[in-house]
């Protein structure tokens, strides 16, 4: 899972992987896709779903005459892979940087900040 | 040479003929013409170079056999193409007697050339197989250098352009920056590689327009169909011109296409977009494999101008262009094809394709050309072109040849018989009966042993002698002849000794008798002349003859008489002994005797004194016996007549009526009154033995 993904096609993700009851239809798809301002063209949506397949995303199945889609990567092990990606490229690969400027930065909110300190506590036992 | 390339190589050729009239044509219907018929009508030619295909009376195949024709007629026969050259051997056994050598010769070169051919499929074969991996190598390597795009917003208007163009499928997008011009690959995925998605918005869509009405109408199929044409027609260059012209037709009809879509207006937009897309100018050289949007700036000019003058046809024009199809088609047709079916078809010289049919028209071509055959003495082609004639045309010849007594043409006119027409039987028939036994003699050529066999009877049974020798002989059964003849010669002398006894005649070995007399010279004439005998026994003592009537029987025996006799042997040709003795005597003295000389004179003997004296009254020329000058023999003593010369001429013989005998004698001349003066003159001895 080193391919990339583009950003209409990581919209398509969200919208399977935030289905959470079996594979996605294709008109399903062009709804939900729809619904978030994205009413894209049907030849549109189709070309970036055959590249998700020819990726190794997705996994199209043929049922009667219509085609479903079932995500072979999670949300989560995407996201992790693209992290590591990230701080590979950013951070030289250092968390503690990416965190001292989340910090820093402004960027943890004060909730969030206690939920990640209770997290670490727990993950060292 | 193979067929498969004979036909391929006609339809070559009528293809390069429609090529340059379309070629040729293209200068006058250029703009007057919708683009798109200029570039399917092309369809017609390259279905006119694939399928072997014609009418029946076709071009091509009448010219295939004219050209034959030509070919065998002029080349001497042991050169002739192996297919003819083994028919006509078979007509005409009595090849000539240097054919055998150079065919052994030719035999390992013929095979050789027949192998030959095979370059013609593997060069296209190679060549098409070098185009598809051209192709190849190139379609990966620009899917290796491609991007897909990411931008929705660029996809959705793709998918927009895709649908005015009426393409359902979807389309991939790719940019790469490496391709020089807008292309699209792929048949059943198709993909659009951009050099860049820098383009302004019209130019995008006027470009993927372009590109998927490429798509639409499967001008890939179309172009790779006409690349395989090019590859079997590899050493034809007029295909190679073919394959170059579609192409550009090929875009100046899709432009039409997009146009007539979009409406006239969008024409300057359209051409603003080609200009813009020539600008961007790749490193990769895609000659096949991907529908270009600009192929090189002179095109492109054409094509801008095209654009320009871009308007739907009227209709007037369409019915024009309907009209000038079905001329392509029907002209692709009839420009035709050789047929394999034709080339299988005997005779080496056809008269004419048509001579088959038994109508009227064609069978009076036939006669025209076997008339000026026969007259000629053209043998081969008259046997052939008798053969083409039908039983009842077959039999009045025969009958002609036959009154004619021609036998070379009767010979090689039963050559071109069917095996089985009733004419042998006729005519075999009709030449035993007339006796005619060397016409006879060609038909048992063609007969079997049994009817030989039959015919033999009948000739046994008719006596008749001559046809028996030829069937025995035919039959290989000469022995047994030559034992009939004897028995039949014996069988006849034996007869004939019969009726001689019966006549009075007896024989003993060579010797004939009559009454008991030796025979000295015996003839027997038969009235028909067919037969006579003659035998001499110079000690015979008489001579007889054989008197026969009509029906050749003997009716009784009669002696020879002198004029028989000298009819008989005064007959022979050859040159017979003449014995001249010149006379020229100035003056003969009154009463003197001049000898002239001593001669042999015997039975047969003719002498001839032509002798003149210019003065004298009377002149003497005799014959007289040593010793006995007073009996004189053969004298002629003239008085010279008032008016007239002193002449002795005149003529004797010497047979056995004769006073004279054979013997030795001296010639005189003598002047027994008065002296003679000027005698001049000869006398001849014609010795006859």
């Amino acid at each position: 899972m080193g391919q990339q993904i583009s950003d209409a096609e990581l919209e398509i993700m969200k919208v399977i992987w935030a289905k959470e009851d079996g594979p996605a239809l294709f008109a399903y798809l062009t709804d939900e896709l729809a619904a978030r301002g994205k009413p894209w063209q049907k030849n549109t949506l189709i070309t970036l779903l055959n590249r998700l397949v020819n990726k190794g995303f997705l996994r199209a199945r043929k049922t009667g005459r219509r085609n479903e889609y079932t995500a072979l990567v999670s949300e989560n092990e995407y996201q992790t892979a693209q992290t590591r990606r990230f701080l590979d490229k950013i951070y030289e690969g250092s968390a503690k940087g990416l965190v001292s400027n989340l910090i820093q930065g402004d960027l943890l909110p004060d909730e969030e900040y206690e939920e990640l300190k209770r997290l670490l506590e727990k993950g060292r036992e | 040479m193979n067929t498969v390339l004979k036909t391929f190589l006609s339809m070559s050729v009528s293809g390069s003929l429609l090529i340059l009239l379309l070629l040729a044509g293209k200068q006058l219907w250029k703009d007057r013409v919708s683009r798109q018929w200029q570039y399917y009508i092309w369809l017609v030619v390259l279905l006119r170079l694939l399928l072997p295909f014609g009418t029946e009376i076709n071009i091509m195949g009448e010219a295939y056999q004219s050209i034959e024709q030509a070919v065998t007629l002029s080349l001497p026969r042991a050169q002739a193409p192996a297919e003819p050259e083994r028919q006509e051997a078979d007509a005409l056994p009595e090849a000539s007697p240097t054919a055998p050598a150079p065919v052994d010769t030719m035999d390992t070169a013929g095979l050789l050339l027949d192998r030959l051919w095979l370059i013609w499929p593997a060069a296209a074969l190679g060549l098409l197989i070098r185009k598809i991996t051209i192709y190849q190598s190139f379609v990966r390597y620009v899917s290796a250098g491609s991007t897909p795009v990411s931008d929705v917003e660029v996809l959705d208007r793709l998918a927009a352009a895709a649908e005015e163009t009426g393409v359902r499928r979807p389309v991939e997008l790719q940019v790469n920056p490496l391709v020089s011009s807008p292309l699209l690959t792929g048949f059943f995925r198709p993909c659009v590689v951009l050099p860049s998605l820098d383009v302004s918005e019209k130019d995008f869509r006027y470009i993927i327009l372009h590109e998927l009405t490429h798509y639409k109408r499967r001008d890939m199929l179309y172009k790779w169909l006409v690349q395989v044409t090019v590859c079997l027609h590899w050493f034809n260059p007029a295909a190679h011109l073919m394959g170059r012209e579609i192409t550009n037709a090929c875009e100046f009809s899709c432009d039409e296409a997009v146009l007539s879509k979009t409406g006239r207006g969008c024409a300057r937009d359209y051409g603003n977009t080609l200009l813009d897309a020539m600008a961007a100018v790749g490193k990769y050289k895609e000659s096949i494999g991907a529908v270009t949007l600009s192929e090189n700036t002179k095109l492109l000019k054409e094509r801008i101008t095209a654009i320009m003058n871009f308007q739907k046809k009227s209709n007037i024009v369409r019915v024009l262009t309907g009209a000038l199809t079905v001329c392509m088609i029907f002209g692709a047709a009839s420009i035709g094809v050789y047929s394999a079916a034709a080339a299988d078809s005997p005779a080496p010289v056809s008269l004419d394709k048509s001579a088959k049919t038994k109508d009227g028209t064609s069978s009076s071509i036939i006669e025209t050309y076997i008339e000026k055959y026969y007259e000629a003495g053209s043998l081969p082609l008259f046997q052939i072109a008798f053969s083409r004639l039908d039983a009842q045309a077959q039999e009045k010849w025969l009958d002609r040849i036959y009154a004619d007594g021609d036998f070379a043409s009767f010979s090689v006119a039963v050559r071109g018989l069917d095996t089985n027409s009733s004419l042998f039987a006729d005519f075999a028939e009709k030449s035993y009966t007339d006796g005619e036994i060397a016409f006879f003699s060609i038909l048992t050529d063609c007969m079997d042993e049994t009817e030989l066999e039959l015919w033999l009877d009948q000739a046994l049974e008719d006596g008749k002698w001559n046809f028996q020798s030829m069937l025995f002989d035919k039959l290989d059964r000469n022995d047994e002849f030559d034992e009939l003849k004897d028995r039949q010669e014996k069988e006849w002398e034996a007869a004939q000794k019969a009726e001689y006894q019966a006549a009075g005649v007896t024989m003993d070995g060579k010797d004939y008798y009559y009454q008991g007399q030796l025979v000295n010279i015996f003839l027997d004439i038969r009235p028909n002349k067919s037969f006579y005998t003659l035998n001499m026994n110079p000690e015979g003592t008489v001579n007889i003859k054989i008197v026969r009537n009509a029906d050749n029987r003997i009716t009784g025996v009669a002696g020879l008489t002198d004029a028989e006799m000298i009819e008989l042997f005064g007959d022979e040709d050859g040159p017979d002994d003449m014995e001249t003795i010149p006379v020229s005597l100035k003056t003969v003295v009154a009463g003197e005797s001049v000898f002239l000389g001593e001669y042999t004179l015997s039975y047969g003997d003719t002498i001839r004194y032509d002798i003149r004296a210019a003065s004298g009254n009377r002149m003497r020329v005799y014959f007289a016996k040593e010793g006995r000058k007073d009996v004189v023999y053969w004298s002629v003593n003239n008085l010279q007549q008032p008016g007239e010369e002193l002449r002795c001429a005149a003529d004797f013989n010497l047979t056995a009526k004769s006073p004279a005998k054979p013997g030795t004698y001296q010639l005189y001349l003598q002047a027994p009154d008065g002296a003679l003066g000027g005698v001049k003159g000869n006398v001849f001895i014609e010795k006859n033995s």
